[in-house]
């Protein structure tokens, strides 16, 4: 039946006196849409079509009206939302949100706990410092994206349902490094100077470049040699399944600031000065090496890389733990490649240049 | 997409490196000291006999790991159990503001954590999309406006609930941690409510008035926050999916509303213990409480008397004549109210039915 047919009907019937039906006769949204599943099921890339799937590049949408629906005269205005995209777009977030969905795990089922093995005691130590800093830190690459979630758009929704994803997966780092404190006899140890320099980021481009580009950048190095540092299968699945999250987070700051690059070339130098202040260059305090822990936790890394505390164990610790650091700043300087600021290698302290592979051309 | 580094592989594969690198001569290993490994930190059992939930946080953090003191004493992000570094090498002190237990506890958290985690689901694969029949346009239509309005107040409790996560000191990781399943499920149910309106022909429909956003944005205190989503929106949500019986056309839509209800249960069980425990910490905070559940009320009548076609769709969804969609557009409005009351009850908030704001309890009567 056509539709003014229908409507006809319904306006006749008892108890329609009071109803209008504008919202039905007269759609403000675009109707029509049929979208189908794909191989990878229904997904945020598929149903991103039509007039939905068009962020606009400027929007002045402050009522939380979600993109494509229809508005209202008399809607509240939440004066909370940033109004251009490229504040906030990753071309990546709707990939990275049906990833996080399909590769969640549990801290409780997933990892062979019961297959926990005794460990000496100079690694089962060092094992429970590496995990203390890093129960320590993980939730703060929560708190922050939490921290800017309120600004988002309900025009550029994506990125607030990656922001939900990546704070899924924090929980579950610090969650799990707490378990594997706790489940080997030792627990927690010596807490740090942490990690709460990373809230001071005052904007969402400051925040992927200091905890995104480099903060989870290095984290992320450093859990993919986690079988160089893990002395059981347990640890060894930890680093597997933690570094596969950190690979969405990383993934998703990036192609934020090449978006934001490519979008507004002029902030190019502001995004430099985050990046300075993250590698020491700033004079306030120091520095990557900090950011997979420095003192305490180098020291712990050491042992677990050389396998015990003597002094031929230790210096194979060092030189594993400098080839990790290598691998670091190199993973970083690739990162950099991809956000469009390879000119960022001139700019680095001659420490960490000392270990940079020579350019790719 | 360039390379981000990002791998296609189910895990993620750790290596060796290639090649050992020169060592600046700036990097030398200082000698061994070791003082970390005399922090005199708790030494807690061993864990055992897991079972098929395996190693839950309430198992893990045994003896004083598992104990929250009233008010978190640390200014930084030491982890509850660790031996905190000495003040001066603490760094920053955290723009933390909640510091009380009592402003953010339940006893539920950490339990709650964890099911969540057993319950997730994901839209994209758990549901059955094929299942969705074609409807009769008006049918689809009203399904589409009600799946809209779901879908943006569930972006709304997120936005906000984010924002908070971060005035929570860290030493109440159960609690930041429960909350993180939350905005998780929340996530969800934007998405796939979203997914739905867009599956069978139709389109999203029209926006919310949103008094009820602007509260949730205007809360100023955590407890607040979480009576008006956990509470009142989470109450009036749940028993909306509850009347899946009549809404669902398909497989897919009941699948929807199911996998919703569940987490929801959740959010209610957080909110009400919630709830319970800071009114049991104060005698004041009965009446700080009461002004919230005011608000609230008087919000989300707004909403429900400006939102014609919410109104009207519920109408056409809920029955196959007008009469008998607004028969039982009442029924799930009472339905409505008794979760609200029951959830309430669970606060220990009592026949609080006596003491309902006029224009809400006139919103609930004549729909
Ligand atoms: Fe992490
Ligand atoms: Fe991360």
């Amino acid at each position: 039946m056509a539709k003014s047919e229908t409507l006809e009907m319904l306006r006749k019937e008892p108890g329609a006196e009071d109803m209008d039906f504008s919202w039905l006769d007269d759609p403000a949204a675009e109707r029509g849409m049929r979208v189908a599943p794909g191989k990878r099921g229904l997904t945020l890339e598929d149903i991103s079509v039509g007039t939905y799937g068009d962020p606009p590049e400027m929007t002045r949408n402050q009522s939380g009206r979600m993109r494509g629906s229809a508005p209202r005269g008399d809607a509240q205005n939440l004066g909370a939302h940033w109004m251009i995209k490229s504040e906030s777009w990753s071309e990546s977030a709707m990939m990275l949100y049906e990833e996080a969905l399909q590769r969640q795990w549990s801290s409780a089922t997933d990892i062979p706990w019961e297959e926990m093995p005794e460990l000496d005691d100079d690694l089962e130590l060092a094992m429970s410092q590496l995990c203390t800093f890093l129960t320590q830190v993980e939730f703060i690459a929560g708190d922050l994206p939490a921290k800017f979630a309120p600004n988002i758009s309900a025009d550029h929704f994506e990125t607030g349902l990656f922001l939900a994803t990546q704070i899924m997966d924090e929980a579950r780092h610090l969650d799990v490094f707490r378990k594997r404190a706790l489940a080997n006899g030792i627990g927690l140890l010596q807490a740090g100077p942490g990690a709460v320099g990373l809230l001071t980021s005052q904007s969402f481009v400051d925040m992927t470049a200091s905890l995104h580009l480099v903060g989870e950048g290095f984290v992320q190095s450093l859990f993919r040699m986690g079988e160089m540092i893990a002395h059981s299968e347990v640890d060894k699945r930890i680093f597997r399944l933690a570094a596969q999250d950190e690979s969405r987070h990383v993934a998703f700051g990036i192609m934020h600031m090449k978006h934001l690059l490519e979008q507004e070339p002029e902030r190019r130098d502001e995004i430099h000065t985050y990046l300075d202040r993250m590698e020491g260059q700033v004079g306030s305090t120091p520095n990557q090496a900090g950011l997979t822990g420095g003192g305490d936790t180098t020291e712990a890394l050491t042992i677990l890389l050389g396998g015990g505390k003597s002094e031929t164990q230790m210096d194979e610790g060092f030189k594993k733990l400098m080839a990790i650091r290598k691998r670091q700043f190199n993973e970083y300087v690739h990162r950099l490649d991809v956000v469009g600021l390879s000119d960022r290698r001139e700019r680095m302290d001659p420490m960490i240049q000392a270990f940079l592979e020579p350019r790719r051309n | 997409m360039p390379d981000t580094t990002t791998q296609a592989s189910e895990e993620e594969q750790t290596e060796s490196p290639a090649q050992q690198p020169v060592i600046p001569p700036e990097f030398q290993r200082p000698p061994l000291d070791m003082g970390w490994a005399t922090a005199p930190t708790e030494r807690p059992p061993l864990p055992k006999d897991f079972g098929p939930e395996g190693f839950t946080l309430r198992k893990a953090d045994a003896g004083s790991y598992g104990w929250a003191p009233d008010v978190w004493p640390y200014r930084n992000d030491t982890p509850r159990g660790a031996w905190p570094a000495p003040e001066a090498q603490r760094g920053l002190v955290a723009p933390y503001t909640i510091y009380e237990k009592a402003e953010v506890w339940a006893e539920n958290a950490a339990d709650l954590y964890e099911q969540g985690i057993r319950e997730r689901w994901a839209p994209a694969t758990d549901i059955s999309w094929s299942s969705i029949e074609p409807l009769a346009e008006h049918t689809e239509a009203a399904l589409d406006q009600i799946f809209t309005n779901i879908s943006e107040q569930q972006y709304n409790s997120n936005q906000v609930l984010m924002g908070w996560l971060g005035e929570i000191s860290y030493g109440f990781h159960e609690v930041k941690l429960y909350l993180s399943t939350q905005v998780f499920d929340q996530g969800r149910h934007v998405e796939a409510f979203r997914k739905r309106a867009l599956s069978n022909g139709g389109g999203l429909g029209v926006q919310m008035p949103g008094f009820m956003h602007r509260t949730t944005y205007a809360a100023f205190k955590f407890s607040e926050f979480i009576f008006y989503t956990n509470i009142l929106r989470a109450s009036f949500l749940l028993a909306l999916c509850g009347a899946s019986d009549k809404l669902a056309r398909s497989q897919a839509d009941r699948e929807l509303f199911e996998h919703t209800a569940s987490d929801l249960r959740r959010h209610l069980a957080y909110g009400a213990d919630h709830i319970k425990h800071y009114l049991r910490a104060d005698p004041v905070n009965r009446d700080r409480v009461n002004t919230w559940v005011m608000r609230g009320e008087a919000m989300m009548a707004a909403d429900l008397q400006r939102d014609k076609p919410l109104r009207e769709a519920l109408i056409l969804a809920l029955g196959d004549t007008i009469e008998e969609g607004k028969a039982a557009l009442k029924e799930l409005r009472s339905a409505q109210l008794q979760k609200y009351l029951r959830t309430l009850e669970a606060a220990s908030i009592y026949n609080h039915g006596d003491e309902l704001v006029p224009a809400f309890q006139a919103a609930i009567e004549s729909p």
